[in-house]
């Protein structure tokens, strides 16, 4: 008897450790190219996925250095989710070197979620380098807005039913609640920016254009002279008048830039600098897609107050 | 006659209907039940559509007001969408695959009698500058299984000569073999230690390290065959690599045939230490024979570290290192009575080695500088040479990059560099450096 609850014991410690592990792998296994997409997902997917980000949310999701970690993380994908527009173009190199078929460019795992979005600054004509790192397809920063939500999250359904489509009601079922407490957050925020529409403010880098037009603020410059292009002393004293003449309260920096050259500026001009949270996780507290939104929104209707 | 036409037509006209009726009424609900879910899908995504913002003036300059995008017609909407395909943002008149030019021009000052002896680190082009390598790649997808690089390059090979172009690579990667593989073939430049599948304008230094032109010539190793990559399913990153080639390269190999072909093979791992220091080690073999037929077989390990603190666009430290070893077995000419006539051939085995390491500090986005310290000796000649390489690099774009630096090589024997009665056994250079990339690059790995 001893012997048998010796032997029980022993397969029960080799095999309990086993057994999170197969639940794990009943899951659908989906990287995402940055943490917004991420969240989304995770969203959409719940308890039916495990989800990734190759970026993180205080990253440029410009300019990720590939490493061998990122391919290690698609090794196991299922399902590959990115934004498009050429932002993270990158994942192309993370891809190839994870020898994953089932995620390359043309692949069934591979997700787009630009399809259907009305995209913004589309260059109206013919775009060089004279002109900085100009997205020849758009601006691609329109995770921001949380009024796109809802063309992401139907592209992430999608995207999870091509491979899971027995799951598309659960997921389908999952991003209604999503969109439901989306929208409550969504009567919130507008009536927070309603008093402010038409607020000026200046940007560090052009990626807030969606999550402004959203609430009626306008982008009156850019501290960077060009997109991706560090600004000249002669762009900064241009955008300290500008900003002094016309009243404008608030720079938005983005975590990964140069905050103490966005405080200097706003000192100069009597404004304010403030880090937005640029992806979910870029601040303390941005830990979900809503708690994003809400940092962004808050921080805003706080400085332009 | 007539009469009967008539009564035909007006039976026909009277039964149609009833016969309409007659059909399946079923399929009839089945039709409008599709009908009412499109509508519900054209409403949504109308609904969608509107709420988005309103588009803001476009980016350009001098860009007029864009005409307004057409709205996208309920026929529009309803059309399927297909789940996915290639190039679905590209517009019509785009190419198919990605373009992109990188130029390369490089300079160095030093001694009259270094360029007389041709020892300097661009032996022959010593006081001079010269495009290195001006780069034509063009990259894309060729089907959902395969991609393809081409890159054709051009450059001043001989001093004041002609402009030489040639092909550097053409490659096709297949995609998506199965168990975590996936191979190459064509014309490569071998995945082979750090250093040496980096093309020159991509570099971290102005120059290869003198390890990797001593052993494997200044363009590396670039070979023609195949190779295959495995990457298991493992809770750590483990890249093994094989390939087969023909064993063009002079300096290490040259015997060209698939019947003595030259085989290579890379174990690489990645060890991420947080989200700020990560480091990767890997270790390289090549295998084959000389022009000679006789064995060699280079080993090779690498290490590459760097600290980038949370949110960096960049890293603050950068070490890279190097080392290669290699066996070969060279035939050597036996004069067994002193008469100064070749009586034998004996074959002797000659080990020799070499390494480089390098630091690189870049505490600003557009400035870095960095030290590289080199020791090689020759494959073939005694000796050994040392060299130490303090440089700076400035950046006033991701696309535009100047570099100088000061090397100065001091080596034990001036066997080799000793032509038209000059010497190189001391060596100091000043080196410069001007690339830039124009169009499409692709991201660079670790």
């Amino acid at each position: 008897m001893r012997r048998a609850i010796l032997i029980l014991g022993a397969a029960l410690a080799v095999i309990g450790p086993m057994l999170p592990v197969a639940s794990a792998a009943d899951k659908i296994h989906v990287v995402a190219t940055i943490p917004d997409l991420k969240a989304l997902t995770e969203e959409v997917g719940g308890n039916l996925v495990e989800v990734e980000s190759l970026a993180r949310g205080t990253q440029n999701a410009h300019e990720l250095e590939i490493r061998p970690s990122l391919m290690l993380k698609l090794r196991r994908a299922d399902i590959l989710i990115e934004n498009g527009l050429t932002l993270d173009s990158w994942a192309d190199v993370a891809v190839q070197g994870a020898n994953n078929p089932k995620i390359v460019r043309g692949a069934p795992g591979r997700v787009d979620v630009s399809r259907d979005i009305q995209v913004l600054e589309v260059p109206s004509t013919g775009v060089d380098r004279s002109m900085g790192d100009v997205h020849p397809l758009g601006n691609p920063h329109y995770s921001l807005d949380p009024g796109m939500a809802p063309i992401i999250t139907q592209n992430i359904v999608d995207g999870l039913a091509r491979f899971a489509p027995e799951h598309r009601a659960a997921f389908e079922k999952n991003r209604r609640a999503f969109l439901a407490r989306l929208d409550e957050a969504m009567t919130r925020w507008t009536k927070a920016m309603e008093p402010l529409r038409g607020a000026k403010v200046v940007v560090y880098h052009p990626q807030w254009i969606y999550i402004l037009s959203r609430f009626g603020l306008n982008q009156a410059a850019t501290l960077e002279d060009r997109p991706g292009i560090p600004a000249s002393p002669a762009h900064l004293t241009h955008v300290i008048r500008q900003m002094k003449e016309e009243r404008i309260k608030m720079i938005i920096v983005e975590p990964w830039n140069d905050l103490k050259l966005a405080t200097r500026v706003a000192e100069e001009a009597g404004a304010k600098a403030v880090v937005l949270a640029s992806m979910v996780g870029g601040v303390k507290g941005a830990d979900s897609y809503i708690a994003a939104i809400d940092h962004n929104v808050n921080a805003l209707a706080q400085a332009l107050r | 006659m007539r009469v009967l036409v008539l009564v035909f037509v007006v039976l026909c006209a009277v039964l149609a209907p009833a016969a309409a009726t007659a059909q399946d009424a079923a399929a009839l609900r089945r039709e409008i039940e599709q009908l009412q879910k499109q509508l519900q899908s054209v409403t949504e995504r109308l609904q969608r559509l509107e709420a988005q913002p309103p588009a803001p003036a476009p980016v350009g300059p001098g860009a007029a007001a864009p005409p307004a995008a057409p709205a996208p017609s309920a026929i529009d909407l309803a059309r399927p969408r297909p789940p996915y395909s290639l190039y679905q943002q590209r517009g019509a008149g785009q190419l198919l695959f990605d373009m992109g030019i990188a130029g390369d021009f490089v300079g160095n000052i030093t001694q009259h009698n270094v360029e007389k002896a041709q020892g300097g680190t661009f032996a022959g082009q010593e006081n001079r500058f010269f495009p290195r390598e001006v780069e034509l790649s063009l990259f894309g997808q060729i089907d959902p299984y395969a991609s393809a690089v081409v890159r054709i390059e051009a450059g001043e090979e001989e001093r004041g000569g002609d402009i030489a172009v040639h092909l550097a690579e053409a490659y096709v990667t297949l995609l998506t073999l199965p168990f975590g593989t996936q191979a190459r073939f064509g014309l490569v430049r071998n995945r082979y230690g750090y250093s040496n599948e980096i093309h020159e304008h991509d570099l971290p230094w102005i120059d290869r390290p003198n390890v990797m032109r001593n052993f494997l010539g200044g363009e590396g190793l670039n070979e023609k065959g195949v190779e295959a990559t495995f990457v298991p399913d493992l809770p750590f990153y483990i890249e093994a690599l094989a390939g087969v080639f023909n064993g063009d390269n002079e300096n290490a190999f040259g015997r060209t045939s698939l019947q003595a072909p030259l085989v290579t093979g890379r174990l690489r791992t990645f060890l991420e230490l947080g989200n700020e220091h990560a480091l990767q080690l890997g270790m390289s073999v090549a295998s084959g024979q000389t022009a000679a037929r006789l064995p060699s077989t280079i080993l090779g390990w690498e290490g590459r570290y760097k600290y980038r603190p949370d949110g960096w666009l960049h890293p603050l430290v950068t070490l890279t290192g190097e080392a290669l070893y290699s066996l070969r077995q060279f035939n050597v000419d036996v004069d067994a009575d002193g008469d100064g006539v070749t009586d034998s051939l004996d074959k002797k085995h000659k080990n020799r080695w070499g390494w480089y390491l390098g630091g690189e500090v870049q505490p600003w986005r557009r400035w870095a500088g960095g030290l590289r310290f080199d020791w090689s000796q020759y494959p073939e000649n005694p000796g050994a040479e040392q060299s130490i390489e303090p440089y700076i690099s400035f950046w006033p774009s991701e696309f535009l990059r100047f570099r100088a630096a000061y090397k100065r090589t001091d080596r034990t024997h001036r066997d080799g560099f000793d032509l038209n009665g000059g010497s190189a056994r001391t060596v100091d250079e000043f080196l410069f450096q001007a690339s830039f990339i124009l169009g499409a690059h692709p991201a660079h790995p670790f």
